[in-house]
């Protein structure tokens, strides 16, 4: 059985023959009717008129160059103008050698000389000129993306190749660009707006290629690729992307980000300078005052530094350099003073080379690359173990919040690998709180709303952290079992004298008592601070002003200070 | 009955022309039964008429190309003389290369019955 389609039997194809001379015609005709269908054309504008009407099923022209009303040469020129017909392959029928060389540049693909060439050197050339025609078309359709008309990928890689080596000395960009969270863009707004948007970027990458020549691609998902001579004004780039979204639906919501490498040096590999295009592009993430980065050598140290964090992982979870530290977490009662009531557990890495690094050094990069996961379970039992020492020594523990990462959420082991560590461990749910991320909400909310509600099956206690960061709505609050929401740190930050600041939190604790939520103020560094939380009803803060983060040793000193006098002694 | 003796007779060399016509006899003798009808040759008789070069040329070129592709010898060698004639738009008296021509025409209508 054949399992490949065999271009040249199964399908029979047609021809358009125009010459004006019927002798000619039926030659032609005599010698190709047994392989292909036949169209007969006698004059110029005949020619034209049968191409149109048969454009979708034409697989060859031969043509005559000298026709009455209208030439051959008028035929192939009109074919060059309409994109519909210029794809058919077109043989010119001719004896002169001038003729031949004007219709090669007018688009003809090959020609015969009439009353010179054989029955089997037609029809074998004709064959090719189909088959040629053909496998361009095929390769064409694969090389653009679908949606947008741009180049795909791996097309683009090729094409940049060639681009860069017919003029090396020629500066030249590379140009990422996407759109920030855009899967939250499609999920708000449907796919169909997202298809849209994607269009748009599409159109402003054209616009960039006007001006600085070059090749564009769609890459992947949202992310566009431009590669062009060197662009020093990136003002102009971004009234291009301005001007490309102005009037577009929900324009305000969707943030296009660049990431530009210039000047790219022709010894890096291509898909090198596109991946610090990228990373670039990636560096403004979050970022609402820049909408243009470049890639320059600060980055480039960034990125060997994430890289060297990545590598040294391992060695960090096998030689035991990651460490727990506690951020004491006090009771802010408006009657009386405040009154350590928990503990945030937070991650340190001990690097033998690097220093102690905090969390804002790796966290990101381990969030990208998805070892966070590892981490998080290192940072888990680690607190575990701490509560556990604890529990033997005082007959109690402080609860303590740890961090859930986004990723962990998707884990269906969570609920039994978190109610592991607390059997294990001996402890009890309660005292073991589980902070979420007030970002993590906005993916899926009701896969995340049924997730909570598991955890919260099983004892455990539900914060949201960085709350008021911008990503919930109110409509997904409702869904979700929460039981702590811990204001993000720009509420401590922005509170000045202005009632405005505390308007806006004063409306978070309505949202709490309305959710039967409690509330903590994070980074709290002042008194001033302290009160204003204190006055509109926060329940807990913590902050500087109470405590630095604190070793396991130290948090425990502090522990001690704090238990009931009939506790054991410290 | 035009036969592709009679042809040769004229002075014709048809294996070229019977070649580009998968050697099917018929068919090859059916086209060249055309040719004297072919109004290419009115075309270059008024053109020359009327000292019109560019039109006696454009009607020997398309003529030749049909002579060609028959390989009728004969009437193929005095038009493609003219029109190589013509494509420099030489000034001068055409009268004799066109009555071989025309001669020559009859000859094949007298066989072509």
């Amino acid at each position: 059985m054949r399992t490949r389609f065999n271009r040249t039997l199964d399908i029979r194809r047609t021809i358009l023959i125009a010459d004006d001379e019927m002798i000619n015609r039926q030659i032609l005709i005599h010698k190709l009717g047994r392989f292909y269908d036949t169209i007969e054309a006698a004059t110029g504008r005949e020619t034209l008129e049968k191409i149109r009407e048969h454009r979708a099923d034409l697989s060859l022209i031969m043509l005559d160059l000298n026709m009455p009303d209208g030439t051959g040469y008028d035929v192939l020129r009109e074919m060059q103008e309409d994109e519909e017909i210029k794809r058919i392959p077109v043989i010119v029928l001719t004896s002169e050698a001038q003729a031949e060389i004007e219709s090669l540049q007018l688009g003809a693909v090959d020609f015969l000389e009439k009353g010179k060439d054989m029955p089997e050197v037609v029809v074998a050339r004709v064959k090719r000129s189909i088959e040629l025609a053909e496998d361009t078309m095929i390769i064409r359709s694969t090389e653009d993306d679908e949606l947008t008309g741009l180049y795909n990928r791996k097309y683009f890689f090729e094409y940049a190749k060639l681009l860069r080596r017919s003029d090396p000395e020629q500066e030249m960009d590379a140009i990422a660009m996407n759109v920030e969270r855009f899967h939250i863009v499609n999920e708000i707004y449907g796919r169909q707006f997202g298809d849209t948007v994607l269009i748009k970027l599409a159109d402003i990458a054209r616009k960039i290629l006007n001006i600085s020549g070059g090749l564009a691609a769609r890459s992947e998902a949202d992310t566009f690729f431009i590669y062009c001579r060197h662009l020093e004004d990136h003002e102009l780039l971004q009234e291009i992307i301005r001007e490309g979204l102005q009037g577009m639906e929900h324009a305000a919501k969707v943030r296009v980000r660049v990431g530009v490498y210039p000047k790219a040096p022709p010894e890096i590999s291509l898909e090198d300078q596109f991946d610090r295009a990228l990373s670039a592009c990636h560096s403004i993430r979050n970022d609402l005052t820049r909408q243009i980065a470049c890639y320059d050598e600060a980055l480039h140290e960034e990125q060997m530094f994430e890289e060297r964090l990545v590598g040294d992982f391992e060695q960090a979870v096998s030689e035991d350099q990651i460490s727990v530290y506690f951020q004491p977490q006090f009771l802010i009662p408006q009657e009386s003073q405040p009154i350590l009531a928990s503990a945030e557990a937070l991650v340190r890495w001990d690097h033998p080379e690097l220093g102690q690094l905090r969390p804002n050094r790796f966290v990101p990069t381990f969030e990208r690359n998805g070892l966070i996961s590892r981490l998080d379970h290192q940072v888990w039992r680690k607190a575990a173990q701490h509560m556990r020492a604890w529990k033997e020594r005082y007959g109690m523990t402080y609860p303590i919040s740890i961090n859930i990462s986004r990723i962990d959420l998707f884990d269906d082991e969570l609920e039994d690998t978190l109610s592991g560590l607390i059997e294990e461990f001996g402890l009890d749910p309660s005292e073991y709180r589980l902070e979420i991320t007030e970002s993590a909400y906005a993916e899926d909310s009701r896969q995340l709303a049924e997730k909570i509600q598991r955890l919260k099956d099983r004892g455990f206690t539900i914060e949201m952290d960085d709350f008021g960061s911008g990503y919930s709505s109110l409509n997904a609050l409702t869904e979700l079992p929460l039981d702590v929401l811990k204001m993000d740190i720009k509420f401590a930050r922005q509170l000045t004298g202005d009632q405005n600041s505390h308007k806006m939190i004063s409306i978070i604790m309505e949202i709490a008592e309305w959710l039967s939520a409690s509330t903590i103020a994070e980074g709290i560094e002042t008194e001033e601070q302290l009160n204003v939380f204190r006055s509109l009803g926060c329940d807990l803060a913590q902050g500087y002003y109470f405590s630095k983060p604190l070793t396991a040793e130290e948090f425990e000193a502090l522990f001690c200070r704090y238990l009931p006098k009939e506790g054991k002694a410290c | 009955m035009l036969t592709i003796d009679q042809l040769r007779e004229m002075g014709v060399q048809p294996e070229d022309g019977l070649k580009r016509c998968m050697d099917d006899e018929n068919f090859y003798l059916t086209l060249v039964k055309m040719v004297p009808g072919d109004a290419g040759f009115q075309n270059l008789e008024m053109a020359l008429g009327e000292q019109n070069l560019d039109a006696a040329f454009e009607a020997a070129h398309a003529l030749k190309g049909v002579l060609g592709n028959l390989s009728l010898t004969p009437l193929y060698e005095p038009v493609q003389e003219i029109t190589e004639l013509l494509r420099n738009r030489t000034e001068m008296d055409y009268t004799p290369l066109l009555e071989t021509i025309l001669e020559q025409r009859k000859i094949l209508e007298g066989l072509c019955g």
